[in-house]
């Protein structure tokens, strides 16, 4: 009786670590000190996902971001085509341990998930929501103050990337339309003559 | 992936009915132990208003306990200090009221006996029936009652008073926390669903008891002020009473000013007082329209007068007085709840 009370004692302090652990590997998290991890994990919840088990589909409203902490996520996409029902999915990315997803919703008031995250093995994740955002920055703001100023960073280098992707595409399109062009140019001397 | 899938379903399912059940056995538990549901509404109206104090305490670095027994005792140190100002004003008023009783309850039977001639003058044959026989034997009743229930309404306010405070200590240290065990047995697919709605209803409450406290108080301490300019007799008492009332919506400033219209009537006051009374509470509501309502009230609670009054009438057929007061914050709660519960499962899942 007391082997097994001691061994559930030091089973859930080990977990908690592994808890504090993973945060601090977090990009929102890592400035923050252990006595202030200790606080954000009073906050997050820790879900447990089944494989193959949809975390939120597209088009749902969407309240906060997960941080993996066990286990594989696959993000998948519907293309969103005018007058087609049952449009088919398409894997976008995989992600696995430490990796994190759905941030946008953290800030966005009423926001739609923009893909669907399902688990393709058994999975563990760590939710932080706007709602505990909200909490973070009113009872402790210095805190919450720091994972904004992350949050933003985040955010800022998703919307450089995504600025660097359409200036890709817009290269690529040039580049074809330039393309359809030469042909163009080439083919009207010969239908001249 | 089918076995998979079956686990998925058979969990959600265990999951969702676990929480159903718990919901129910809490439901079961407030409605069906005696002095439960007033306790529970006193300990969150407490909770609600000491909450932000509390969150204000703990960012400059107080520990949230510490803050919470702080709150507590000044928040006690106050109300010691408002009782020990107001008793005496207070109990004289209703030493008075308790000795010219007997005269208003004449005053008032005479009054209805009046209004009845006037009725059946003007109805002829068509009205026959005998309101004074029943008023009378109604004020006979409830003046019996009045002093006979004294030691059993003593016991249960103190029950009250004892456990609400007992209640929101708990709810503020520890309520964050159980409500995080309570999400954590939620099902995933309902999981940031039941996050959010908890949230929004929680703020939504706050904002509600607050604003409609903040409403009561002023227009208690407007007709406060207007009767004992009047020099009105029981300016304390009637000031209270209309504070409570106005704690309902629409109706409830009309039944705050029956009391005080029938003690000017009954006591035969000249024109220009009963004009005057009827004035300090127009201008209350006045007060309460034109200023409270849109700046703190208006925005909280969208729901529709007619929904309003029904839910009203509910309120008040399932739980007298309390239900005609906590039916708007538990219906705007439901509302809340069902739209959001049909956006996600109709909207989004289609």
């Amino acid at each position: 009786m007391a082997d097994y009370l001691w061994d559930n004692i030091f089973r859930k302090d080990a977990k908690e670590k592994e808890l504090i652990t993973r945060l601090k590997e977090n990009f929102l998290f890592e400035l923050l000190s252990n006595k202030e991890l200790s606080f954000i994990e009073q906050i997050v919840h820790v879900r447990t996902y089944r494989a193959n088990e949809v975390i939120f589909r597209q088009g749902e409203a969407g309240v906060g971001m997960y941080i993996i902490k066990k286990g594989n996520v696959d993000i998948y996409a519907a293309e969103n085509i005018p007058g087609q029902e049952n449009q088919a999915e398409t894997k976008v990315t995989s992600l696995t341990e430490g990796d994190f997803f759905g941030e946008i919703s953290l800030v966005e008031a009423g926001s739609r998930r923009t893909a669907t995250a399902a688990t393709s093995t058994e999975t563990e994740l760590i939710g932080f929501f706007r709602p505990d955002l909200i909490e973070l920055l009113e009872r402790n703001p210095n805190i919450g103050a720091k994972v904004v100023f992350r949050l933003a960073e985040v955010l800022g280098r998703r919307l450089a990337e995504t600025t660097d992707k359409i200036s890709l595409i817009k290269q690529e399109l040039v580049r074809i339309s330039e393309k359809k062009r030469r042909k163009k140019d080439v083919q009207q001397p010969h239908s001249d003559s | 992936m089918y076995n998979s899938r079956t686990l998925i379903r058979r969990e959600r399912y265990i999951k969702s009915f676990t929480v159903f059940a718990l919901l129910c056995f809490f439901a079961w538990t407030i409605f069906a132990v005696e002095n439960m549901m007033a306790s529970v509404v006193l300990a969150l109206v407490i909770t609600y208003l000491l909450n932000p104090f509390v969150n204000k305490l703990e960012r400059k670095g107080t520990r949230r306990t510490t803050s919470i027994l702080l709150l507590f005792v000044v928040v006690s140190l106050g109300l010691s200090l408002l009782v020990s100002l107001f008793y005496p004003i207070l109990s004289t008023q209703i030493g008075d009221l308790q000795a010219e009783l007997p005269k208003y309850q004449i005053g008032i039977v005479k009054l209805i006996s009046n209004l009845e001639k006037k009725a059946q003058e003007i109805m002829g044959g068509y009205y026959s029936f005998d309101i004074i026989k029943g008023i009378n034997t109604l004020i006979a009743e409830s003046a019996g009652a009045l002093f006979s229930n004294i030691p059993d309404f003593a016991s249960k306010f103190l029950t009250v008073f004892i456990l609400a405070p007992f209640f929101a200590f708990f709810m503020l240290r520890d309520g964050r926390g159980v409500v995080r065990q309570f999400l954590r047995m939620m099902p995933n697919n309902l999981f940031e669903l039941a996050l959010n709605l908890n949230y929004q209803i929680n703020e939504q409450m706050g904002d509600f008891i607050r604003a409609r406290l903040l409403e009561a108080g002023i227009v208690g301490f407007v007709i406060w002020v207007g009767l004992a300019i009047i020099g009105f007799p029981y300016a304390s008492i009637l000031a209270i009473f209309a504070a409570l009332t106005n704690l309902i919506p629409y109706v409830g400033p009309f039944i705050g000013a029956v009391p005080a219209i029938a003690i000017a009537l009954i006591n035969k006051d000249p024109s220009i007082i009963i004009f005057l009374v009827c004035m300090t509470y127009a201008i209350a509501q006045i007060i309460d329209i034109v200023f409270i309502i849109p700046m703190v009230v208006a925005k909280i609670v969208n729901l529709h007068p007619v929904f309003v009054v029904v839910v009203i009438i509910i309120g008040s057929q399932l739980m007298g007085i309390l239900g005609m007061i906590i039916s708007i914050p538990v219906a705007s709660a439901l509302k809340l709840t069902f739209t959001a519960l049909y956006d996600h499962l109709i909207n989004f899942r289609s």
